[in-house]
Protein backbone atom coordinates (compact mmCIF):
# COMPACT_ATOMS: atom_id res chain seq x y z
CA UNK A 1 0.00 0.00 0.00
CA UNK A 2 1.25 3.70 -1.20
CA UNK A 3 0.72 5.86 1.53
CA UNK A 4 0.99 10.10 1.30
CA UNK A 5 0.97 12.10 3.87
CA UNK A 6 0.14 15.65 3.50
CA UNK A 7 1.87 18.54 5.58
CA UNK A 8 -1.43 21.31 5.54
CA UNK A 9 -0.71 24.93 5.58
CA UNK A 10 -0.87 27.87 3.32
CA UNK A 11 0.83 27.52 0.17
CA UNK A 12 4.05 28.71 -0.95
CA UNK A 13 4.82 29.76 2.76
CA UNK A 14 8.12 27.19 2.09
CA UNK A 15 8.45 28.62 -1.45
CA UNK A 16 8.20 32.77 -0.94
CA UNK A 17 9.26 35.23 1.69
CA UNK A 18 6.30 35.05 4.17
CA UNK A 19 5.79 35.02 8.30
CA UNK A 20 8.03 33.42 10.49
CA UNK A 21 4.84 31.84 12.37
CA UNK A 22 3.44 30.54 9.07
CA UNK A 23 6.39 27.71 8.96
CA UNK A 24 6.93 25.86 12.27
CA UNK A 25 6.96 22.49 11.89
CA UNK A 26 3.97 19.97 12.57
CA UNK A 27 4.52 18.17 15.75
CA UNK A 28 1.71 16.13 15.51
CA UNK A 29 2.83 14.93 12.08
CA UNK A 30 6.26 14.53 13.60
CA UNK A 31 5.03 12.52 16.11
CA UNK A 32 3.19 10.06 14.20
CA UNK A 33 4.92 9.48 11.48
CA UNK A 34 7.65 8.55 13.74
CA UNK A 35 5.45 6.16 15.56
CA UNK A 36 4.31 4.70 11.73
CA UNK A 37 8.01 4.16 10.84
CA UNK A 38 9.33 2.61 14.11
CA UNK A 39 6.39 0.26 12.90
CA UNK A 40 7.46 -0.41 9.96
CA UNK A 41 4.61 1.32 8.22
CA UNK A 42 6.19 4.13 5.64
CA UNK A 43 4.92 7.12 4.63
CA UNK A 44 6.10 9.33 2.00
CA UNK A 45 5.49 13.42 2.47
CA UNK A 46 4.33 16.14 0.67
CA UNK A 47 3.50 19.38 1.92
CA UNK A 48 0.90 21.92 0.59
CA UNK A 49 3.54 24.90 1.86
CA UNK A 50 5.71 24.02 -0.60
CA UNK A 51 3.69 24.84 -3.75
CA UNK A 52 3.01 27.40 -5.05
CA UNK A 53 -0.47 26.50 -6.87
CA UNK A 54 -3.22 23.87 -6.02
CA UNK A 55 -2.79 22.80 -10.12
CA UNK A 56 1.15 21.45 -8.43
CA UNK A 57 -1.07 18.73 -6.09
CA UNK A 58 -2.49 16.44 -8.48
CA UNK A 59 0.98 14.68 -9.57
CA UNK A 60 1.73 14.62 -6.41
CA UNK A 61 -1.37 12.74 -5.28
CA UNK A 62 -1.12 10.44 -8.26
CA UNK A 63 -1.04 6.61 -7.74
CA UNK A 64 -1.48 6.67 -4.13
CA UNK A 65 -3.33 4.20 -2.23
CA UNK A 66 -3.73 6.61 1.22
CA UNK A 67 -3.72 9.88 2.25
CA UNK A 68 -3.21 11.24 5.52
CA UNK A 69 -3.88 14.50 7.40
CA UNK A 70 -3.62 15.97 10.85
CA UNK A 71 -5.99 18.67 10.33
CA UNK A 72 -6.78 21.58 12.41
CA UNK A 73 -9.95 23.96 12.30
CA UNK A 74 -7.69 26.62 10.59
CA UNK A 75 -6.55 23.97 8.29
CA UNK A 76 -9.53 22.55 7.61
CA UNK A 77 -10.31 23.95 4.65
CA UNK A 78 -7.43 23.51 2.90
CA UNK A 79 -7.53 19.83 4.26
CA UNK A 80 -11.09 19.17 2.21
CA UNK A 81 -10.02 20.79 -0.88
CA UNK A 82 -6.77 18.43 -0.83
CA UNK A 83 -9.28 15.21 -0.15
CA UNK A 84 -11.61 16.27 -3.00
CA UNK A 85 -8.91 16.58 -5.38
CA UNK A 86 -7.13 12.79 -4.06
CA UNK A 87 -9.94 11.06 -4.84
CA UNK A 88 -10.21 13.13 -8.26
CA UNK A 89 -6.36 11.40 -8.91
CA UNK A 90 -7.12 8.17 -7.22
CA UNK A 91 -10.88 7.14 -7.08
CA UNK A 92 -10.19 4.18 -4.71
CA UNK A 93 -7.89 5.65 -2.18
CA UNK A 94 -8.87 6.24 1.16
CA UNK A 95 -8.49 9.68 2.88
CA UNK A 96 -7.79 8.94 6.95
CA UNK A 97 -7.43 11.98 9.11
CA UNK A 98 -7.41 12.88 12.69
CA UNK A 99 -6.39 15.83 14.72
CA UNK A 100 -7.84 18.37 16.74
CA UNK A 101 -10.60 19.44 13.88
CA UNK A 102 -11.96 16.04 13.98
CA UNK A 103 -12.08 16.47 18.20
CA UNK A 104 -13.83 19.58 18.27
CA UNK A 105 -15.69 20.05 14.92
CA UNK A 106 -17.04 16.48 14.35
CA UNK A 107 -19.95 17.38 12.74
CA UNK A 108 -17.89 19.45 9.97
CA UNK A 109 -15.92 16.15 9.23
CA UNK A 110 -18.14 14.24 8.77
CA UNK A 111 -20.18 15.94 6.31
CA UNK A 112 -17.05 15.46 3.95
CA UNK A 113 -17.68 12.83 2.06
CA UNK A 114 -14.05 12.37 0.68
CA UNK A 115 -13.34 11.96 4.32
CA UNK A 116 -12.77 8.22 4.61
CA UNK A 117 -11.49 7.78 8.11
CA UNK A 118 -12.08 10.18 10.99
CA UNK A 119 -9.85 10.23 13.98
CA UNK A 120 -10.93 11.74 17.07
CA UNK A 121 -8.43 12.82 20.26
CA UNK A 122 -5.49 11.78 20.07
CA UNK A 123 -3.88 9.02 17.59
CA UNK A 124 -0.47 8.11 19.23
CA UNK A 125 -1.98 4.20 20.05
CA UNK A 126 -4.09 4.22 17.10
CA UNK A 127 -2.47 5.78 14.03
CA UNK A 128 -0.86 1.84 13.48
CA UNK A 129 -3.59 -0.12 12.84
CA UNK A 130 -5.49 2.95 11.12
CA UNK A 131 -3.04 3.16 8.56
CA UNK A 132 -2.49 -0.89 8.48
CA UNK A 133 -5.85 -1.95 8.03
CA UNK A 134 -8.34 1.52 7.54
CA UNK A 135 -11.02 -1.01 6.38
CA UNK A 136 -11.15 -2.26 10.58
CA UNK A 137 -11.98 0.45 11.36
CA UNK A 138 -15.29 2.10 12.15
CA UNK A 139 -16.08 5.77 10.09
CA UNK A 140 -15.57 7.76 12.63
CA UNK A 141 -12.96 6.42 15.70
CA UNK A 142 -11.95 7.43 19.35
CA UNK A 143 -8.86 7.24 18.57
CA UNK A 144 -6.11 6.72 21.75
CA UNK A 145 -3.06 8.10 23.41
CA UNK A 146 -0.21 7.90 25.22
CA UNK A 147 -0.80 8.61 29.37
CA UNK A 148 2.41 10.31 29.70
CA UNK A 149 4.49 12.19 27.14
CA UNK A 150 7.56 9.77 28.85
CA UNK A 151 6.14 7.49 26.31
CA UNK A 152 6.58 9.35 23.56
CA UNK A 153 9.74 8.06 21.25
CA UNK A 154 12.11 10.71 20.11
CA UNK A 155 10.63 12.56 17.23
CA UNK A 156 12.52 11.91 14.21
CA UNK A 157 12.73 15.32 13.05
CA UNK A 158 13.68 14.55 9.68
CA UNK A 159 10.43 13.00 9.26
CA UNK A 160 9.31 16.67 9.18
CA UNK A 161 8.94 18.50 5.05
CA UNK A 162 12.04 19.82 4.34
CA UNK A 163 11.67 22.96 2.76
CA UNK A 164 14.57 23.09 1.45
CA UNK A 165 15.78 26.99 1.18
CA UNK A 166 19.16 28.20 2.41
CA UNK A 167 16.93 30.69 5.19
CA UNK A 168 15.16 26.80 6.90
CA UNK A 169 18.01 25.18 9.12
CA UNK A 170 16.30 22.18 8.55
CA UNK A 171 15.36 19.83 10.74
CA UNK A 172 15.67 22.59 12.98
CA UNK A 173 13.43 25.71 12.52
CA UNK A 174 13.96 29.36 11.54
CA UNK A 175 14.40 32.18 13.86
CA UNK A 176 11.47 34.35 14.64
CA UNK A 177 12.49 36.87 16.41
CA UNK A 178 12.53 35.41 20.02
CA UNK A 179 16.32 34.03 19.62
CA UNK A 180 18.76 33.46 17.52
CA UNK A 181 19.08 30.79 15.09
CA UNK A 182 18.48 27.86 14.68
CA UNK A 183 15.63 27.06 16.73
CA UNK A 184 14.62 23.77 18.44
CA UNK A 185 10.68 23.75 18.94
CA UNK A 186 10.18 20.87 21.78
CA UNK A 187 6.99 20.15 24.13
CA UNK A 188 7.08 19.47 27.49
CA UNK A 189 3.66 19.55 28.29
CA UNK A 190 0.31 18.86 26.83
CA UNK A 191 -3.41 20.69 28.06
CA UNK A 192 -3.67 23.84 29.84
CA UNK A 193 -6.45 22.79 33.15
CA UNK A 194 -7.56 26.14 33.09
CA UNK A 195 -11.33 27.04 31.62
CA UNK A 196 -10.42 30.03 28.87
CA UNK A 197 -13.86 30.18 26.97
CA UNK A 198 -11.71 31.18 23.79
CA UNK A 199 -9.72 27.80 24.27
CA UNK A 200 -11.05 25.00 26.41
CA UNK A 201 -8.56 22.48 25.19
CA UNK A 202 -8.50 20.49 28.56
CA UNK A 203 -12.22 19.77 27.20
CA UNK A 204 -10.94 18.05 24.58
CA UNK A 205 -7.35 16.52 25.65
CA UNK A 206 -7.41 14.26 28.11
CA UNK A 207 -4.64 14.96 30.92
CA UNK A 208 -1.16 13.52 30.10
CA UNK A 209 1.57 12.99 32.29
CA UNK A 210 4.18 16.44 31.53
CA UNK A 211 7.59 14.50 29.63
CA UNK A 212 10.39 14.30 31.96
CA UNK A 213 13.00 17.28 32.66
CA UNK A 214 15.83 15.12 31.50
CA UNK A 215 14.01 13.94 28.71
CA UNK A 216 13.62 17.37 27.36
CA UNK A 217 17.45 18.56 27.99
CA UNK A 218 18.32 14.78 26.71
CA UNK A 219 16.03 15.92 23.35
CA UNK A 220 17.45 19.12 23.02
CA UNK A 221 21.56 17.81 23.71
CA UNK A 222 20.75 15.41 20.64
CA UNK A 223 19.27 18.30 18.30
CA UNK A 224 22.57 20.06 19.22
CA UNK A 225 24.86 17.43 18.80
CA UNK A 226 23.23 16.10 15.45
CA UNK A 227 21.94 19.43 13.72
CA UNK A 228 23.39 22.05 15.54
CA UNK A 229 24.45 24.44 17.42
CA UNK A 230 21.46 25.34 18.73
CA UNK A 231 20.76 29.18 18.98
CA UNK A 232 17.31 28.67 20.80
CA UNK A 233 14.90 27.15 21.98
CA UNK A 234 10.66 27.24 21.69
CA UNK A 235 8.90 25.60 24.07
CA UNK A 236 5.44 25.02 22.49
CA UNK A 237 3.34 24.06 25.33
CA UNK A 238 0.07 26.00 25.91
CA UNK A 239 1.16 26.29 29.52
CA UNK A 240 5.02 26.26 30.42
CA UNK A 241 4.63 27.67 34.34
CA UNK A 242 2.54 25.33 35.90
CA UNK A 243 3.58 21.90 38.35
CA UNK A 244 5.56 24.19 40.33
CA UNK A 245 7.33 20.90 41.27
CA UNK A 246 8.50 20.11 37.46
CA UNK A 247 9.52 24.04 37.03
CA UNK A 248 12.22 23.59 40.10
CA UNK A 249 13.63 20.32 39.03
CA UNK A 250 13.84 22.14 34.75
CA UNK A 251 15.66 25.47 37.40
CA UNK A 252 17.88 22.61 39.16
CA UNK A 253 18.95 20.63 36.26
CA UNK A 254 18.72 22.20 32.33
CA UNK A 255 21.59 24.83 33.54
CA UNK A 256 23.59 22.01 34.80
CA UNK A 257 22.73 19.49 32.13
CA UNK A 258 22.23 20.78 28.83
CA UNK A 259 25.14 21.52 26.78
CA UNK A 260 24.30 25.47 26.91
CA UNK A 261 21.80 27.72 28.45
CA UNK A 262 19.64 28.27 25.12
CA UNK A 263 17.64 31.05 26.03
CA UNK A 264 13.85 29.99 25.03
CA UNK A 265 10.47 31.10 24.76
CA UNK A 266 7.53 29.90 26.87
CA UNK A 267 4.33 30.87 27.73
CA UNK A 268 2.67 31.79 31.36
CA UNK A 269 -0.49 33.08 32.95
CA UNK A 270 -0.27 36.59 35.52
CA UNK A 271 -2.33 34.59 38.33
CA UNK A 272 0.25 31.75 38.10
CA UNK A 273 3.03 34.55 38.14
CA UNK A 274 1.47 36.04 41.15
CA UNK A 275 1.35 32.31 42.89
CA UNK A 276 4.99 31.76 42.25
CA UNK A 277 7.20 34.87 41.82
CA UNK A 278 9.91 33.06 43.06
CA UNK A 279 9.99 30.39 41.10
CA UNK A 280 9.23 32.99 38.00
CA UNK A 281 12.11 35.39 38.61
CA UNK A 282 14.02 32.45 39.45
CA UNK A 283 13.49 30.98 35.83
CA UNK A 284 14.23 34.14 34.03
CA UNK A 285 17.54 34.65 35.70
CA UNK A 286 18.66 31.25 35.65
CA UNK A 287 17.59 29.43 32.89
CA UNK A 288 16.75 32.45 30.25
CA UNK A 289 13.78 32.62 29.87
CA UNK A 290 14.14 35.60 27.54
CA UNK A 291 10.48 35.46 25.75
CA UNK A 292 7.91 35.84 28.42
CA UNK A 293 4.46 34.41 26.27
CA UNK A 294 1.62 35.74 29.08
CA UNK A 295 -1.45 35.42 27.65
CA UNK A 296 -2.91 38.94 29.31
CA UNK A 297 -5.77 38.96 26.97
CA UNK A 298 -7.02 42.46 28.96
CA UNK A 299 -6.56 44.92 30.86
CA UNK A 300 -10.35 45.20 32.01
CA UNK A 301 -11.61 43.22 34.69
CA UNK A 302 -15.35 43.24 32.69
CA UNK A 303 -13.59 41.41 29.58
CA UNK A 304 -11.52 39.21 32.00
CA UNK A 305 -14.93 37.97 33.20
CA UNK A 306 -16.19 37.13 29.92
CA UNK A 307 -13.48 35.39 28.73
CA UNK A 308 -13.74 33.21 31.97
CA UNK A 309 -9.98 34.01 32.05
CA UNK A 310 -9.55 33.50 35.95
CA UNK A 311 -7.09 36.57 36.63
CA UNK A 312 -7.82 39.77 37.32
CA UNK A 313 -6.07 43.10 35.80
CA UNK A 314 -4.38 43.02 38.81
CA UNK A 315 -2.75 39.96 38.23
CA UNK A 316 -1.83 40.75 35.39
CA UNK A 317 0.15 44.35 36.32
CA UNK A 318 1.64 42.33 38.86
CA UNK A 319 3.06 40.50 36.31
CA UNK A 320 4.22 43.40 34.32
CA UNK A 321 5.46 45.12 36.93
CA UNK A 322 7.73 42.24 38.24
CA UNK A 323 9.18 41.11 34.76
CA UNK A 324 9.61 45.00 34.01
CA UNK A 325 11.87 45.13 37.51
CA UNK A 326 13.92 41.98 36.99
CA UNK A 327 14.50 43.06 33.55
CA UNK A 328 15.87 46.61 35.01
CA UNK A 329 18.09 44.86 37.24
CA UNK A 330 19.09 42.70 34.52
CA UNK A 331 20.06 45.60 32.11
CA UNK A 332 22.32 47.04 35.02
CA UNK A 333 23.89 43.81 35.26
CA UNK A 334 24.99 44.31 30.92
CA UNK A 335 22.89 41.03 30.52
CA UNK A 336 20.21 40.46 28.42
CA UNK A 337 16.68 41.18 29.92
CA UNK A 338 13.60 39.70 29.23
CA UNK A 339 10.81 40.28 26.74
CA UNK A 340 7.04 40.09 27.21
CA UNK A 341 5.32 38.11 24.22
CA UNK A 342 1.92 39.44 24.95
CA UNK A 343 -0.84 37.97 24.22
CA UNK A 344 -3.58 40.02 23.78
CA UNK A 345 -7.60 39.56 22.76
CA UNK A 346 -9.60 42.67 20.99
CA UNK A 347 -13.18 42.82 19.30
CA UNK A 348 -14.41 40.40 22.01
CA UNK A 349 -18.17 39.97 22.12
CA UNK A 350 -19.33 42.87 25.61
CA UNK A 351 -16.44 44.84 25.30
CA UNK A 352 -16.75 48.49 25.02
CA UNK A 353 -13.91 51.19 23.89
CA UNK A 354 -12.65 51.66 27.47
CA UNK A 355 -11.71 48.29 27.75
CA UNK A 356 -10.10 48.32 25.06
CA UNK A 357 -7.93 51.45 26.08
CA UNK A 358 -7.69 49.53 29.28
CA UNK A 359 -6.00 46.88 27.55
CA UNK A 360 -4.04 49.10 24.99
CA UNK A 361 -2.70 51.20 28.73
CA UNK A 362 -1.67 47.63 29.86
CA UNK A 363 0.89 47.20 27.08
CA UNK A 364 1.95 50.68 27.18
CA UNK A 365 2.98 49.45 31.12
CA UNK A 366 5.37 46.47 29.78
CA UNK A 367 9.00 47.77 29.25
CA UNK A 368 10.33 45.42 26.72
CA UNK A 369 7.61 43.54 24.35
CA UNK A 370 6.80 42.42 21.42
CA UNK A 371 2.88 42.41 20.96
CA UNK A 372 0.76 39.69 19.73
CA UNK A 373 -3.02 41.57 19.53
CA UNK A 374 -5.66 38.79 17.98
CA UNK A 375 -9.13 39.87 17.28
CA UNK A 376 -11.29 37.37 19.49
CA UNK A 377 -12.01 34.29 16.76
CA UNK A 378 -15.08 31.98 17.86
CA UNK A 379 -13.68 28.90 17.01
CA UNK A 380 -15.75 25.14 17.72
CA UNK A 381 -14.82 23.71 21.15
CA UNK A 382 -14.59 26.70 22.85
CA UNK A 383 -16.91 27.26 24.90
CA UNK A 384 -17.44 30.78 23.76
CA UNK A 385 -17.31 29.73 20.42
CA UNK A 386 -19.69 27.06 20.78
CA UNK A 387 -22.19 29.54 22.04
CA UNK A 388 -21.49 32.32 20.12
CA UNK A 389 -22.02 30.07 16.75
CA UNK A 390 -25.52 28.81 18.47
CA UNK A 391 -26.48 32.72 19.30
CA UNK A 392 -25.59 33.18 15.09
CA UNK A 393 -23.01 35.81 16.02
CA UNK A 394 -20.17 34.15 14.32
CA UNK A 395 -18.76 34.86 10.62
CA UNK A 396 -16.29 32.70 11.02
CA UNK A 397 -17.62 29.73 8.33
CA UNK A 398 -15.84 26.26 7.59
CA UNK A 399 -14.59 27.76 4.44
CA UNK A 400 -12.61 30.45 5.86
CA UNK A 401 -11.64 29.30 9.31
CA UNK A 402 -8.46 30.18 7.43
CA UNK A 403 -8.30 33.96 7.65
CA UNK A 404 -6.31 36.86 7.68
CA UNK A 405 -5.95 38.69 11.07
CA UNK A 406 -7.83 41.66 9.84
CA UNK A 407 -10.62 39.49 9.21
CA UNK A 408 -13.84 40.22 10.79
CA UNK A 409 -14.99 37.53 12.97
CA UNK A 410 -18.31 38.47 14.64
CA UNK A 411 -21.47 40.18 14.16
CA UNK A 412 -21.71 43.41 16.22
CA UNK A 413 -18.33 44.11 16.78
CA UNK A 414 -17.17 47.58 15.65
CA UNK A 415 -13.76 46.12 13.52
CA UNK A 416 -13.21 49.78 12.09
CA UNK A 417 -13.07 51.22 15.44
CA UNK A 418 -10.20 48.54 16.59
CA UNK A 419 -8.20 49.52 13.34
CA UNK A 420 -7.94 53.41 14.57
CA UNK A 421 -7.21 51.60 18.15
CA UNK A 422 -4.06 50.25 16.46
CA UNK A 423 -3.32 53.20 14.15
CA UNK A 424 -2.96 55.11 17.42
CA UNK A 425 -6.30 57.26 17.12
CA UNK A 426 -7.44 57.12 20.46
CA UNK A 427 -3.71 57.47 21.96
CA UNK A 428 -4.80 60.91 23.79
CA UNK A 429 -7.67 59.62 26.02
CA UNK A 430 -5.28 55.96 26.71
CA UNK A 431 -2.48 58.35 27.41
CA UNK A 432 -3.83 59.56 30.16
CA UNK A 433 -2.18 58.85 33.80
CA UNK A 434 0.56 57.26 31.89
CA UNK A 435 4.28 58.22 31.96
CA UNK A 436 5.48 59.93 29.48
CA UNK A 437 7.97 57.46 28.43
CA UNK A 438 5.13 54.92 28.57
CA UNK A 439 3.29 56.76 25.99
CA UNK A 440 4.18 56.01 22.40
CA UNK A 441 3.14 53.44 20.06
CA UNK A 442 1.20 52.12 17.23
CA UNK A 443 0.28 49.03 17.33
CA UNK A 444 -0.82 48.40 13.42
CA UNK A 445 2.03 45.80 12.74
CA UNK A 446 1.32 43.61 15.50
CA UNK A 447 -2.22 41.99 14.43
CA UNK A 448 -1.60 38.48 14.18
CA UNK A 449 -3.68 35.62 13.52
CA UNK A 450 -5.89 34.38 16.54
CA UNK B 1 -5.39 35.33 42.00
CA UNK B 2 -8.40 34.52 40.77
CA UNK B 3 -8.00 31.01 39.60
CA UNK B 4 -6.26 30.04 42.89
CA UNK B 5 -8.38 31.08 45.51
CA UNK B 6 -11.95 31.43 43.53
CA UNK B 7 -12.18 28.99 41.08
CA UNK B 8 -14.96 29.11 38.03
CA UNK B 9 -17.19 26.41 36.94
CA UNK B 10 -19.44 25.81 33.95
CA UNK B 11 -23.45 25.90 34.15
CA UNK B 12 -25.83 25.72 31.46
CA UNK B 13 -28.90 27.91 32.58
CA UNK B 14 -32.41 27.03 30.78
CA UNK B 15 -34.03 29.25 28.15
CA UNK B 16 -37.54 30.38 27.46
CA UNK B 17 -37.45 28.72 23.85
CA UNK B 18 -35.75 25.26 25.55
CA UNK B 19 -32.80 25.89 24.49
CA UNK B 20 -29.85 26.35 27.22
CA UNK B 21 -26.84 29.34 27.59
CA UNK B 22 -23.86 28.84 28.93
CA UNK B 23 -22.25 31.14 31.50
CA UNK B 24 -18.98 30.87 34.06
CA UNK B 25 -18.06 32.03 36.83
CA UNK B 26 -17.55 30.98 40.99
CA UNK B 27 -21.00 30.39 41.44
CA UNK B 28 -24.65 30.19 39.52
CA UNK B 29 -25.49 33.97 40.78
CA UNK B 30 -22.01 35.66 38.96
CA UNK B 31 -22.55 33.31 36.44
CA UNK B 32 -25.62 34.78 35.35
CA UNK B 33 -24.31 38.29 36.10
CA UNK B 34 -21.35 37.84 34.01
CA UNK B 35 -23.85 36.66 30.87
CA UNK B 36 -25.02 40.36 31.25
CA UNK B 37 -21.59 41.80 30.46
CA UNK B 38 -22.18 40.51 26.47
CA UNK B 39 -25.75 39.97 25.87
CA UNK B 40 -28.79 42.70 25.54
CA UNK B 41 -31.40 43.47 28.30
CA UNK B 42 -33.38 41.56 25.68
CA UNK B 43 -31.28 38.69 24.96
CA UNK B 44 -30.94 38.26 29.00
CA UNK B 45 -34.84 37.76 29.52
CA UNK B 46 -34.90 34.70 27.47
CA UNK B 47 -32.45 33.08 30.41
CA UNK B 48 -33.91 31.47 33.56
CA UNK B 49 -31.81 32.40 36.37
CA UNK B 50 -32.88 29.44 38.71
CA UNK B 51 -32.69 26.90 36.38
CA UNK B 52 -29.38 25.73 35.69
CA UNK B 53 -26.84 23.19 35.51
CA UNK B 54 -23.25 22.68 36.46
CA UNK B 55 -21.09 21.15 34.09
CA UNK B 56 -17.67 20.15 33.82
CA UNK B 57 -15.47 21.27 30.64
CA UNK B 58 -14.63 17.74 29.79
CA UNK B 59 -18.53 17.88 28.98
CA UNK B 60 -18.72 20.80 27.11
CA UNK B 61 -18.64 19.06 23.43
CA UNK B 62 -21.39 16.93 24.42
CA UNK B 63 -23.94 19.71 25.56
CA UNK B 64 -22.84 21.56 21.83
CA UNK B 65 -26.02 21.15 20.31
CA UNK B 66 -28.31 22.35 23.20
CA UNK B 67 -27.24 25.87 23.30
CA UNK B 68 -28.95 28.78 21.84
Amino acid sequence: MRRLWLDLGDLGVFVNPSGPHEKWQDHGLGLLRTILRQNGVETDLASLRSLRSWRELDPLLAGYDMLLMNIRSYTFPFAYKAARQFKKVNPKGLVITGGMHATVAPDEMEQIEAFDRICQGPGENTIVGLAKDPLAFPRVIQGSGAKSMAEWPLMDRTLWPNPKRPDFPWPLEPECGWGPNPVATVITSRVCPWQCVFCNESSYIATMGRKPVDQVIDELNYLDDHYGPLGSVVIHDSMFFQQPAWLKEWLEKYPRKAHKIWPYWAAGRADTVRQWPDLFEALIRETRWDHLSLGFESGSDRVLKILNKECTAEDNYFAIDLANRIGDDMERQGKPAPKFWANLMLGIPGETHEDAFATIRMLKRMKRVLPSISFYAPYPGSALGYQLIAEGKSLMRKDNYHRFPSDEKLKGIDYRFYSQLLAGKFDREINRGLTDSAQAGSYEEALFKA
Amino acid sequence: MSSFNTPHHLYLFAMQNGKKKLAYGPSPAEAYENLKLRLTPAEMKSVIKDQYQQITQRELHQHARELG
